[in-house]
């Protein structure tokens, strides 16, 4: 699930993780109820900074996206559909606008890139 | 106590060489501190230094709140040590190796050794002199986390390892750090590693320190931008970066003229790209400083502002405080 995750990119470690978490559960990849590795497991699965793992979880706790419990772990909570669509719709954005960013950077213009995402759905309908 | 290490005004020559020269160093309890710089920039010499090993030319140590090499002794029971280089007997088996170790350390966690022996793969009867370079590795870090330190200080810990055994590594110091608090310090030249895992940073050249601040701050604040129409004075040039330094207050670099140094930034470097285009490598970047960026420097435009990643601010970082050397020694600072 975390093969995406990149020291190099602008976006701080703990917001990625956090982020694709986020993801995972509004795309259902992740239920209510499903357990995270614990802090110190995934820290040296992904070999950064624990304090990183903690900060993504406490940033998902606060929002309600995972509920600690003293002792047992962290977990999936029953985040409402309504939420799990703005969550999506908001990932959808990120990598709208991250597209847009490349774009400039090679002097392609946003109207170029939408012709071509429209062409490429018509091509994956196909 | 608030910093397992705090270096002041460290010198150290070698001959009439220096290898230190006035190095200021802290590292906070609890942090991952990445300790950076390029080949011969002084990393080892430092290490060698805080463990009691050089004595200062001038300067102080303080490492876990005990003065080196006065009094190092107390804290080296609580340091794990990984030094650059093998420094153990060929001719004794891992297990002998590990029982020797264990002598000089009070603290040694014989299960602790054992449970690592393990998960390394390493064989208890095999002859150190025999082992590959990774399974050396290895051994070396068992032996330092054996001894449950609170501080562990590794100096080029993955240097020459394969990818399979560098990972190994990482992820056995980072399991220490969560399951203890402890705080490391690692010094390595392989910017990439210590991006993931490191929550502070020293950047070290000719002996200095170039820049030593969070990570955050420091991957948050180093950016290249792209301005357009930047009416610099003549003679701001290259050098308007004579700014950087560790400490602020440097910041006003005397020959950058009067528009580039009242600017909220320090620019590190500046690059003519194609026509008026100007490409900037900036520090102490603040989000908000692009809607204000016109009423700054006025006529000229922010085009992009980019991220950069720890190599590349590494990189930058370093040119810049070495132009900035060189202005200061040739004598052509004032404008």
């Amino acid at each position: 699930m975390f093969d995406r995750i990149d020291p190099r990119s602008p976006t701080p470690l703990y917001a990625q993780i956090a982020g694709r978490l986020r993801v995972a559960v509004a795309a259902g990849e992740l239920r209510a109820g499903d357990a995270l590795p614990s802090v110190r497991a995934l820290a040296s699965q992904l070999r950064i900074n624990p304090a990183t793992v903690a900060q993504a979880y406490r940033e998902l706790e606060q929002d309600g996206t995972v509920e600690m419990r003293q002792g047992a772990g962290t977990f999936v909570s029953c985040v409402p559909t309504e939420r799990k669509r703005r969550d999506r719709a908001a990932e959808a954005r990120r990598l709208v606008q991250e597209m847009l960013a490349a774009g400039t950077r090679l002097g392609i213009a946003a109207d170029e890139l939408s012709r071509a995402l429209h062409d490429a759905m018509q091509e994956t309908r196909k | 106590m608030t910093d397992a290490i705090r270096i002041r005004s460290l010198t150290y020559r070698t001959g009439r060489e220096f290898a230190l020269r006035g190095l200021d160093l802290t590292v906070p309890s609890g942090s991952v501190y990445g300790f950076l710089g390029p080949n011969g920039s002084g990393k080892t010499t430092t290490i060698k230094s805080l463990m009691g090993m050089l004595p200062p030319d001038d300067g102080t140590i303080d490492l876990l709140g005990h003065r080196v090499p006065d009094d190092v002794v107390p804290a080296l029971a609580r340091v794990g040590y990984v030094p650059e280089r093998l420094h153990l007997y060929p001719a004794l088996s891992v297990d002998e190796t590990m029982r020797y170790h264990a002598a000089f350390y009070p603290r040694w966690d014989a299960r602790e050794g054992d449970r690592l022996k393990r998960a390394f793969a390493l064989r208890g009867d095999a002859l150190v002199g025999r082992l590959s370079k990774g399974e050396a590795g290895k051994l070396m870090l068992l032996l330092a986390l054996a001894v449950r330190p609170e501080l562990l200080v590794l100096d080029e810990p993955t240097d020459g390892l394969d990818p399979v055994v560098r990972r190994d590594v990482l992820s056995a110091i980072v399991d220490y750090v969560a399951a203890s608090k402890a705080t490391v310090f690692i010094s390595s030249h392989l910017v990439h590693e210590q991006e993931r895992i490191c929550d502070w940073v020293g950047l070290l050249d000719d002996g200095r320190m170039v820049a030593e601040l969070p990570m955050s701050e420091f991957r948050a604040g180093v950016k290249r931008l792209r301005v357009r129409g930047a009416s610099a004075p003549a003679g701001a040039g290259e050098s308007a970066g004579a700014g950087l330094g560790a400490g602020a207050g440097a910041g006003a670099g005397a020959g950058a003229g009067a528009t580039i140094a009242t600017l909220p930034f320090r620019v590190l470097a500046r690059r003519t790209l194609i026509g008026s285009d100007e490409e900037w490598v900036v520090r102490d970047w603040r989000p908000d400083m692009r809607g204000a960026f016109a009423a700054l420097l006025p006529g000229s435009t922010l085009r992009e502002v980019e991220d950069l990643d720890l190599e590349d601010s590494f990189v930058e970082l370093l040119s810049a405080a070495r132009a900035r050397g060189q202005i200061t020694t040739d004598g052509r600072e004032a404008a």
